[in-house]
């Protein structure tokens, strides 16, 4: 039985799952620096790996899933402020809850708002969740919390590993499904997909609620290695757009593209702020404009392309006026 | 009345509109009905009617002694009640089989189905359409006789008793509206119950057991094919009345 | 009570300011199915380009709005043709991110040229004020009102009168049509593009006089042309500007009632409320879909 379109190039898939299985060696080698960039890496795919159930399969363009991520280092953080609770799988679990809780809460209204509209009210929801949090104070208000990390810091390195990968196990799991069908559907054709029995706001919340959850479960173990939170460092723009630009550089509505843009886009960040810090942002919004430019659907779908040179300047070309 | 689908006084307006007037008429199992009509008359509306689309205004619909009352779009297919449309545009991005598996999945009967029996029926049903060949080819790339095959393989897919085809034969030349009418009784003969919106005389004339008229919202005829087709209330609603006269004047 | 009266005052008075962002918002998106993520920095440039003329050579900022007009609509006309063209009739996503993009870089190129300290521009008459009911109103906010207004007249005659205009709203309908009797639609997508952004500019002037001014300035009006959009009804000028001068009744209120630090979660509040009750806003219409 074929796999059809929608898990990706299956040898991408194994190459990336290689990756990924040699990442989980990187706190052998003793150095923080890289312990700190692979569990970036690691944070980074995994809220792309969120962001591409709903907005890669399902084709609903959420600019707030931050928000999932804001509030799960908030869970986390709140573990630790209030009850004194360092244990990164409750804290996970928590932020999970929080992230689910709240996708079902705002999804069923939201998502029934199409196109541009959907993606402007998740940012609004991103923003004026950044605003309120600020200013409750169970929440540190203004000046946020600090959290104790672990003695064993590296723990929070597996802890993040076991998220992505986790992650990626449920996408895969979930293209191959009748679900995957469902949402795919829904993005190719929302009217047609209903027609065929399919319940779209079912499927759609449903999307949004496993999306949060993974993006929860990153906030969760990020809160504890960061050892500080407040608003403007859990709601970060980065952690809105990041995840976004790595999905569509790797390949939106792929497993492996999250993963392969986290490692690309990490890459040429750092490379970025090592040579040229001052213009580090200003050359990160060339990089999108090129990548959105001349990608439109990302690294992995070029290697599904057919017509060799032509067929990719055809890709290019074809949404010009 | 029918106890299998009737049709009972449906009138459908839309503001000052009287898309549909007091519409009647029975569909026995088995059946192909033609519906035919000038432009405009209706024939679309009672079809989003007869598919759930459509609210009646006045009047209902009966499938196995059930009225279709508002059911969502997604709940439709499981009352047994499929449909084509006539713009057909298949999901793009996921292969011939694929398309014909989510009906497989989510239709009627999905719930019995994991996705590997859904491809499965998928490969069954395009078997019997004749798209077994493309199976693997991305939905985008069929000519246009092709898609219209997939569009009656997904709603195949959903494991209907009843099949409303709008105009499936648009677009099609000579040749291919003779292969269109066989695959159209080869489901029919399977048991699915047809009704046909078309255009093409010959195609309904051909095809139907039983044939409905619609002019301006109202059912001015109904019968077996030969007699509707030569009824000159039919050729007036199409042709206008000057042209029935003539007809009048020129047969003896 | 008051104060009531106090922020409705100011409220339409920089809802005049709000009115002209959303107009050029909304042409963006009402004709190209865009929206423009980069609108803000437009803005911002405007207000910039106030500023750089006044302080090198003391033009007034009510002078200067036609140039930063002027010169705000070749740059825009500028991306449009040469960059966002090639991603006209892309899915959201893509011109999401590409505005989005623009928007980081023009931000950051201003940020490296002026660096991130306020600036501001102080004129003879900028502290001037009169007294009504015991509600003060400042002298510039009332110009700025007064000019705001005529720029939303003007583009309205543009549209109705002129050829160009009648081009861009029949291009709105239908492209192909439009197309087949003769628009040259990349050109006119650009020049649409261009308005958008001059409109930004002058907005940006515009706010020069009361605020002041840091290269991030722009971003809140993003949210807020989207919202003001939504609010009046996407496609028609009385709509921006009614959006605006409500939104800005609405602004001005929830600022002075609920806290200052909260605008956005009010414009979201805002935002949903007439996206799930009355979707094509206040003065929009009903559309098919």
């Amino acid at each position: 039985m074929s796999l059809g379109g929608i898990t990706g190039n299956v040898t991408a898939l194994r190459v990336t799952v290689g990756i990924l299985v040699a990442l989980a060696f990187v706190p052998l080698l003793h150095n923080s620096y890289y312990e700190n960039l692979g569990r970036g890496i690691l944070m980074y795919a995994t809220l792309s790996l969120g962001w591409n159930i709903i907005g890669g399969y399902t084709g609903y363009v959420s600019f707030g899933n931050v928000v999932f991520f804001g509030l799960g280092t908030y869970t986390s953080a709140a573990l630790w402020q209030h009850w004194h609770q360092q244990n990164i799988a409750l804290a996970v679990v928590c932020a999970m809850a929080v992230g689910i809780a709240l996708a079902l809460v705002l999804g069923v209204p939201i998502l029934r708002l199409r196109g541009h509209y959907f993606g402007i009210a998740t940012l609004g929801i991103a923003l004026a969740t950044q605003e309120i949090v600020a200013n409750v104070d169970w929440l540190g208000a203004g000046s946020g919390f600090t959290v104790r990390p672990l003695e064993a810091y590296s723990a929070y390195y597996y802890a993040m590993w076991i998220v992505c990968a986790a992650s990626m196990l449920a996408t895969f799991l979930i293209a191959r499904s009748k679900l995957g069908y469902a949402l795919v559907a829904i993005r190719e054709n929302e009217e047609a997909a209903a027609v065929l029995g399919v319940d779209p706001t079912r499927y759609k919340v449903t999307a949004w609620a496993i999306s949060a959850a993974m993006a929860g479960a990153a906030g969760a173990v990020f809160a504890g290695a960061n050892a500080f939170i407040d608003a403007p460092t859990a709601f970060a723009l980065d952690n809105n757009v990041f995840p976004i630009v790595m999905a569509i550089l790797g390949g939106v509505g792929t497993v492996a593209g999250p993963l392969v843009g986290a490692l690309i886009l990490t890459a040429i960040n750092e490379t970025l702020w090592s040579h040229f810090p001052q213009i580090h942002t200003l050359f990160f919004g060339a990089v999108i404009v090129l990548v959105v430019m001349f990608l439109p659907r990302g690294l992995l779908w070029l290697l599904n392309l057919r017509g060799g040179w032509k067929g990719l300047r055809a890709s290019v070309g074809a949404y010009r006026a | 009345m029918s106890e299998f689908l009737s049709i009972e006084n449906v009138a459908m307006y839309f503001g000052g509109l009287h898309a549909l007037d007091d519409v009647s008429f029975d569909v026995g199992r088995g059946a192909v009905l033609g519906l035919i009509g000038p432009n405009g008359s209706g024939k679309t509306t009672l079809m989003n009617v007869i598919s759930g689309v459509y609210k009646p205004t006045y009047g209902s619909v009966r499938f196995n002694g059930k009225r279709i009352a508002d059911v969502p779009t997604y709940a439709v297919c499981h009352l047994g009640i499929a449909r084509t449309f006539q713009v057909v545009k298949p999901f793009a991005n996921l292969t011939v089989r694929e398309n014909v598996a989510v009906g497989a999945m989510y239709g009627r009967n999905g719930h019995n189905r994991g996705a590997h029996a859904s491809f499965e029926r998928a490969q069954e049903l395009l078997e019997i359409v004749g798209l077994a060949r493309v199976a693997g080819r991305w939905a985008s790339d069929l000519t246009i006789p092709d898609r219209k095959r997939l569009e009656v393989a997904k709603a195949l897919a959903l494991d209907p008793e009843v099949l409303l085809l709008d105009e499936v034969m648009a677009g099609l030349h000579a040749t291919e509206v003779d292969e269109a009418l066989e695959l159209l009784r080869t489901v029919n003969g399977r048991g699915v119950t047809l009704i046909v919106v078309e255009h093409l005389m010959k195609a309904i004339a051909s095809i139907s057991t039983t044939v409905v008229v619609l002019a301006e919202g109202k059912k001015i005829a109904e019968g077996a094919p030969a007699e509707v087709l030569a009824s000159p209330t039919v050729i007036e609603a199409y042709l206008g009345t000057r042209y029935a006269e003539r007809q009048r004047d020129v047969q003896p | 009570m008051q104060l009531f009266w106090q922020s409705l005052v100011n409220g339409i008075l920089v809802g005049g300011i709000f009115a002209v962002v959303a107009l050029g918002f909304s042409l963006v998106w009402g004709i190209m199915n865009i929206i423009n993520l980069a609108h803000g920095s437009f803005v911002m440039l405007g207000a910039y380009t106030a500023y750089v003329l006044f302080s090198t050579w003391h033009v007034d900022p009510f002078l200067s709005l036609p140039v930063a007009f002027v010169l705000l609509y070749g740059f825009g006309y500028c991306i449009q043709r040469f960059v966002i063209n090639f991603v006209v009739r892309a899915p959201i996503l893509t011109t999401f991110l590409l505005t989005f993009g623009l928007s980081l870089l023009i931000v950051n190129v201003v940020l490296l040229i002026f660096h991130g300290d306020t600036k501001g521009i102080t004129t003879q008459y900028s502290g001037t004020n009169f007294s009504i009911g015991g509600v003060t109103v400042g002298w510039v906010k009332v110009w700025t009102l007064l000019v705001a207004l005529a720029i939303t007249a003007l583009m309205q005659a543009f549209l109705t009168r002129t050829k160009t205009g009648r081009a861009i709203r029949a291009t709105a309908m239908d492209v192909d049509a439009a197309q087949l009797s003769g628009v040259r639609v990349a050109h006119l997508y650009a020049v649409v593009f261009g308005l958008g952004a001059g409109l930004a500019g002058a907005a940006g002037v515009l706010i020069s006089l009361s605020y002041s001014l840091q290269p991030s300035m722009g971003d809140p009006f993003v949210i807020t042309g989207f919202v003001v959009c939504v609010l009046g009804g996407l496609g028609s000028v009385q709509g921006a500007l009614l959006g605006g001068l409500v939104y800005g009744v609405i602004e001005a209120l929830g600022s002075q009632y609920i806290g200052t630090g909260l605008q956005d979660a009010v414009a979201l509040v805002v935002l949903l409320i007439v996206l799930i009750f009355r979707p094509r806003g206040l003065l929009g219409k009903a559309t098919a879909s």
